[in-house]
């Protein structure tokens, strides 16, 4: 509430003010549509001289049926304007949370769709104001100003209209909330729970065909299925009947109106030419309280959502705001790195994720780092990259601790990753995104380089087709190639390869290897592996084994002195089939 | 916010023919028509009984007088609610129903068609289309029929009686009808296409955000991730007035509506007036007619009011019966087994002769004429570069796709994968194995879920388990998979593994099971792996060398097709399509 609505209504009430105001002109305009010509007819029957004596009523009728229609469409373009602004705010609001913790956010929250999940929950908000808010504060001032309408011909029967209406406008609400709120909540929670069965069936279902057992599985969501189809079905009538009642009670209040005006007349406290207008108007404005209920009932999802948005914890970057030497602001020539006897932990009581790590690399080393998956290979990259502080010990360039470089730091080390994002923009532009100052032609230079110009010149639009359109052409290699060139484009001295050929066919990832190492010539390299194939190319390979190094050498050297190196290598380049191929290839 | 969740734009007044092909929608329809005629009937009841009421207040009568007329109103308009009650109960019914059993039907094509379609039209998509597109084909199945009647039936009922009573009034109401709902449709045609030539700028648009979030980690490495929020906002501003401006349009046909409807109910009261001056109509009559005035006008408003949930609802409904009625030849599950059962051994002989498979988008491999044997426990290695259609081969040979020409033969009978009497002979083993949301026994078990706990240890044991069972804190029954504890790549394909080890099936399908995984872990499985394929047919498609020395056989794939098999050595000596695979792999770098 106070971090995401709050703010938004306090900048833009103004807005969502005449939002109200518009809509509400637009309901009261109908209210005097039905009066006034309630009146008008009352007053003609009694047959005036002269036509000028129902003129005014006559123009009454026509202006407000004409507003009537301006009102609502201006109401209607003034809310939505406002929400559409509210929603812009809320989602930079979102980015600007989410944007400390970018490189963390897979692993923090684990399910992958998280980044979708919230973004709707933003669009959902929308609803809160369009659904809820504006018609329920509408509604209410209606209330009011029908009371006090009442009131200036007869208090005491205002305040046993305010009374009775209070059934329509506040006790059919709040029940309908309280009953609602626990069959809302079996629902979404049964929901939930389909949802989840059903997506892991989808995902497993080559085993659930594979296992004959189908039959089994729809048995069993078929059960839980009806559970939440009953609570619905709950749901609905318990809706209907409401509806119905509150039909009753308007049918009720036209009764009394009629009534009370009927004896105002006689009482000679109100002209007899009123009653057709009382009668009339009461069926608009109880018509505009119906909609509370459901208003009111939509409460509880929107508590969802807002509660998933203020869960995001705010971020404390103690990497990103500190002393920022100013040697960093242009780009260094060449980089020193060291490593020295670092260790880092995730929280106190984890494990090491890397522990007392020692290594120098100058400007132009190349560094393969292998290990399984939890060995400490991610760690070390971005504890290199400066986005972790180590717990122990000291990452430095040229001096200078990593996880003070601030924002500079992109501009020293690039990282090519496993799977970069390529952007629904222009091919073009997303090249761009490596160095937006680049000329066409430096684009150009650098796409000929990772070998993707031929490709891109036979798009539809060439440089300028669309990635939506041309993101099915490229295949896994030329989008690492896409994301290589705007590495090349920012021509940082460290370079830190992230398994980018993971999931590759042998070819591709060596083509791809190939030119990496080609066009990267000259930079630092910290290479993260799965395999052996080009490690021979690398000034140094180390083994990670939880966090510590477990082998370290040359290629040359570990195939030499490793007994478990040479097994490892092996399976990349099996040793019965390369003497078949040398023997074949000699024997020509 | 998609334009497509504003309502407003002009209704569709096209009757769905389809809808009428549900079952019970005719009586449906029917019970339907008669309770809106009794509705509409109390409608002008009420009017009439009001009005009377009214009129005769305003000549003075005691109020006592006309309580009779009071009553009376009270009791109609008690029964048209009621009426309404009961058409939404029918509809509801009627809707529940049918979509359950499109549900129903649709699941069923699901599992028969399996992770082809889930490939496809992706898991998400799925999954929503059997939550959220059966409740947005619920909505439009209670929707449709009501209102269409409602329109049908109400609008005449009034006119009739209108003209009756008054015939000015009642031109008029006939009039303002056909001019509004021209000027609605004609609106919302002018703001759907205005809307179709944006569309692309709103595509990127409305995605720019998603997009954004999604390409965080990349606009962080790439140090603009800060900056970038600055466009957004740009972004964001520019959608806001693009959307606007659409809105402009869209919401005049409901502008449309609001207007005719109130100029012409001001239309009817101001004639009215006039002619009371003039003596040619008295208050009562004039009174009823014009409070039916709103009511002629209201289904048309209701109409609008839900649009865009019926158009959503259609569209549904049409996904969820496309997708049910998705031509396949694979063999029913229910109509499976009542073959006799069947058992590979090591006599078996599988023949395949000139089967050839073609995916419907053409852009994806196909197999073309494949001629192969399978003998017995024989281990094939299939290998090829990638789009070489190994997967397509295994998929074939598991039975998630079935053969569009050519003939299978097992032991000289024919024969088709795709049935559930050979899917239990098979055990397959993809790159990334699925575990499901449940504890590590049962998805060891998941194939054989009556093992007892000494079979499943020895299947932990075979597949090497047992080192992470005992590091967890739960043991057995740690929940894994979405929402328990994350396995490794290795550790997930270990699962697999004491899968394949409990349910001893004699075939078994490997697809790249070691791809991505790192260097040690593929060292490390593939002992267990090895003592796995024992007395099996293996068939293992696999980019990864080494693997072809425990082979028998090598079935080399190139475009579709076989381009060679034979013994590792045979085809090294041939200097064929494998040999300059092999030579390509083993060279150097640069």
């Amino acid at each position: 509430m106070k971090e995401w609505l709050v703010p938004s209504v306090k900048r833009h009430w103004r807005g969502l003010l005449l939002a109200a105001f518009l809509s509400l002109m637009a309901l009261l305009c109908a209210s005097g549509l039905l009066f006034t010509s309630g009146f008008l007819i009352s007053k003609a029957a009694l047959r005036p001289e002269n036509i000028l004596m129902i003129y005014v009523p006559i123009v009454g009728v026509r202006t407000f049926g004409t507003f009537r229609a301006v009102f609502n469409y201006a109401g209607r373009l003034a809310s939505h304007n406002t929400i559409l602004r509210i929603l812009s705010e809320m989602r930079a609001h979102l980015y600007a949370k989410l944007e400390p913790s970018a490189l963390f956010i897979r692993s923090k929250y684990k399910t992958g769709n998280i980044l979708s999940v919230l973004s709707e929950d933003i669009e959902h908000l929308q609803d809160l104001f369009l659904r809820t808010v504006l018609p329920g504060s509408i509604a209410l001032v209606i209330y009011g100003l029908w009371i006090a309408v009442l009131g200036i011909f007869d208090r005491s029967f205002a305040l046993m209209m305010a009374l009775y209406l209070l059934i329509l406008t506040i006790i059919l609400p709040l029940l309908s909330l309280v009953q609602m709120k626990n069959d809302h909540r079996k629902i979404a929670q049964n929901r939930h729970q389909l949802y989840e069965q059903l997506t892991d069936a989808v995902l497993g279902s080559a085993d659930w065909m594979m296992s004959g057992r189908q039959e089994r599985f729809l048995d069993r969501y078929e059960k839980i299925e009806k559970k939440s189809r009953l609570a619905e079905a709950k749901l609905d009538g318990y809706r209907k009947w409401r509806d119905f009642i509150a039909q009753g009670l308007i049918g009720i209040c036209v009764m009394i109106m009629v009534i009370w005006s009927g004896h105002m007349v006689q009482n000679g406290v109100m002209d007899h030419t009123l009653i057709a207008a009382f009668a009339l108007v009461i069926f608009s404005i109880s018509e505009s309280f119906v909609p509370l209920s459901e208003a009111v009932e939509r409460l509880p999802q929107y508590q969802q959502s807002l509660n998933r948005l203020e869960q995001l914890e705010d971020v404390e970057d103690s990497t990103r705001e500190q002393i920022i030497n100013e040697q960093w602001r242009n780009q260094a020539k060449s980089i020193t790195l060291d490593v020295d006897h670092v260790s880092f932990k995730y929280s106190e009581t984890d494990d090491w994720a890397v522990h007392d790590l020692t290594l120098t690399l100058p400007q132009g080393a190349k560094l393969a780092v292998i290990g399984r998956s939890g060995a400490g290979k991610s760690t070390l990259a971005h504890l290199i990259y400066g986005v972790l502080e180590p717990t122990d010990g000291t990452v430095s360039l040229n001096g200078t601790p990593a996880h003070q470089m601030g924002a500079y730091r992109s501009a020293q080390i690039s990282v090519l990753s496993q799977d970069p994002h390529l952007f629904d923009t222009s091919v073009l532009n997303n090249l761009a995104l490596g160095s937006p100052d680049a000329t066409f032609d430096e684009i150009v230079a650098v796409t000929k380089q990772v070998g993707l110009h031929q490709l891109i010149e036979k798009l539809p639009e060439g440089y300028h087709t669309q990635m939506h359109e041309a993101g099915s052409i490229f295949s896994g290699g030329e989008r690492e190639r896409l994301a290589l060139a705007r590495i090349l484009l920012r021509d940082t001295p460290v370079v830190i390869l992230d398994e980018p050929t993971v999931g590759l066919d042998p070819l591709t990832e060596r083509t791809l290897l190939a030119t990496i190492f080609t066009t990267l010539e000259g930079k630092t390299l910290i290479w993260i592996t799965h395999h052996l194939m080009g490690t021979e190319q690398m000034d140094k390979v180390i083994f990670l084994e939880n966090g510590r190094v477990h082998l370290q050498g040359t290629h040359d050297h570990l195939l030499m002195a490793s007994e478990r190196y040479k097994h490892l290598y092996a399976l990349d380049v099996p040793q019965h089939l390369r003497q078949l191929v040398h023997e074949q290839k000699t024997e020509v | 916010m998609a334009l497509g969740k504003l309502d407003g734009v002009s209704p569709s007044l096209s009757m769905d023919r389809e809808l009428l092909s549900y079952r019970g929608a005719k009586p449906l329809f029917a019970l339907t028509a008669l309770l809106t005629t009794l509705q509409g009937l109390c409608l002008i009841l009420q009017a009439i009984f009001l009005g009377r009421m009214i009129s005769g207040l305003f000549s003075g009568k005691q109020i006592a007088s006309v309580s009779s007329d009071l009553l009376l109103f009270f009791i109609v308009m008690v029964c048209r609610y009621f009426m309404v009650f009961l058409i939404k109960r029918a509809c509801y019914k009627f809707a529940d129903r049918t979509s359950v059993e499109l549900r129903r039907a649709f699941l069923k094509k699901l599992f028969i068609i399996g992770p082809q379609s889930a490939k496809r039209e992706g898991t998400g998509a799925l999954v929503s289309l059997a939550l959220e597109g059966v409740l947005q084909a619920r909505r439009y199945l209670e929707l449709f029929i009501p209102k269409m009647v409602a329109n049908g039936i109400i609008p005449v009922l009034i006119l009739i009686y209108v003209f009756w009573t008054d015939r000015m009034s009642g031109l008029i109401l006939l009039i303002t009808m056909p001019v509004l709902i021209i000027f609605m449709i004609l609106l919302g045609l002018a703001a759907q296409k205005k809307m179709d030539d944006r569309w692309a700028s709103y595509r990127v648009l409305s995605n720019h955000f998603i997009d954004s979030l999604r390409g965080l980690s990349t606009l962080y490495y790439l140090g603009i991730s800060k900056l970038h929020m600055r466009t957004i906002n740009r972004v964001s501003d520019k959608y806001r007035s693009m959307t606007m401006g659409t809105l402009r349009l869209a919401f005049l046909s409901s502008f449309a509506l609001d207007f005719f409807t109130m100029l012409s109910i001001a239309f009817v009261a101001v004639a009215l007036g006039i002619r009371l001056v003039d003596g040619h109509i008295l208050l009562e009559p004039a009174l009823t007619v014009l409070i039916l005035a709103p009511e002629y006008f209201l289904p048309v408003r209701e109409l609008g009011q839900d649009y865009h949930a019926t158009l959503d609802g259609k569209e549904a409904t049409k996904q969820l019966k496309d997708y049910t009625n998705l031509p396949t030849d694979l063999e029913n599950m229910s109509e499976a087994d009542h073959q006799k059962s069947l058992r590979w051994t090591k006599h078996a002989l599988l023949k395949m002769h000139d089967v050839t498979f073609q995916y419907t988008d053409a852009e994806k491999t196909t197999l073309r004429e494949i001629n192969m044997n399978l003998r017995g426990l024989e281990k094939v290695g299939i290998i090829g570069a990638s789009g070489a259609g190994k997967s397509t081969l295994i998929d074939l040979i598991g039975g998630f796709i079935s053969a569009s020409s050519g003939t299978v033969q097992l032991n000289d009978q024919n024969f088709a994968f795709s049935t559930q009497r050979w899917r239990e002979q098979v055990t397959y083993i993809p790159q990334h194995p699925y575990l499901f949301s449940a504890t590590i026994r049962d998805n060891i078990a998941f194939y054989k879920p009556d093992a007892t706990d000494q079979q499943i240890a020895q299947a932990v044991q075979a597949a090497g388990l047992n080192g992470l069972i005992d590091h967890l804190p739960e043991g057995m029954d740690e929940q894994i998979g979405s929402g328990g504890r994350q396995l490794s790549g290795g550790q997930e394909q270990r699962v697999a593994l004491a899968r394949a080890f409990l349910c001893d099936r004699p075939i078994l399908l490997l697809d790249e099971p070691t791809a991505h995984l790192d260097i040690e872990t593929e060292y490390e499985l593939k002992q267990p792996m090895l003592q796995l394929f024992e007395n099996k047919l293996v068939i293992f498609a696999t980019h990864r060398l080494h693997w072809m020395e425990q082979m028998d056989r090598i079935v080399v794939l190139h475009n579709g097709k076989i381009a060679e098999s034979g013994t590792q050595d045979e085809l090294i000596r041939k200097k064929g399509a494998y040999f300059d695979m092999v030579c390509a792999q083993l060279e150097g770098l640069l």
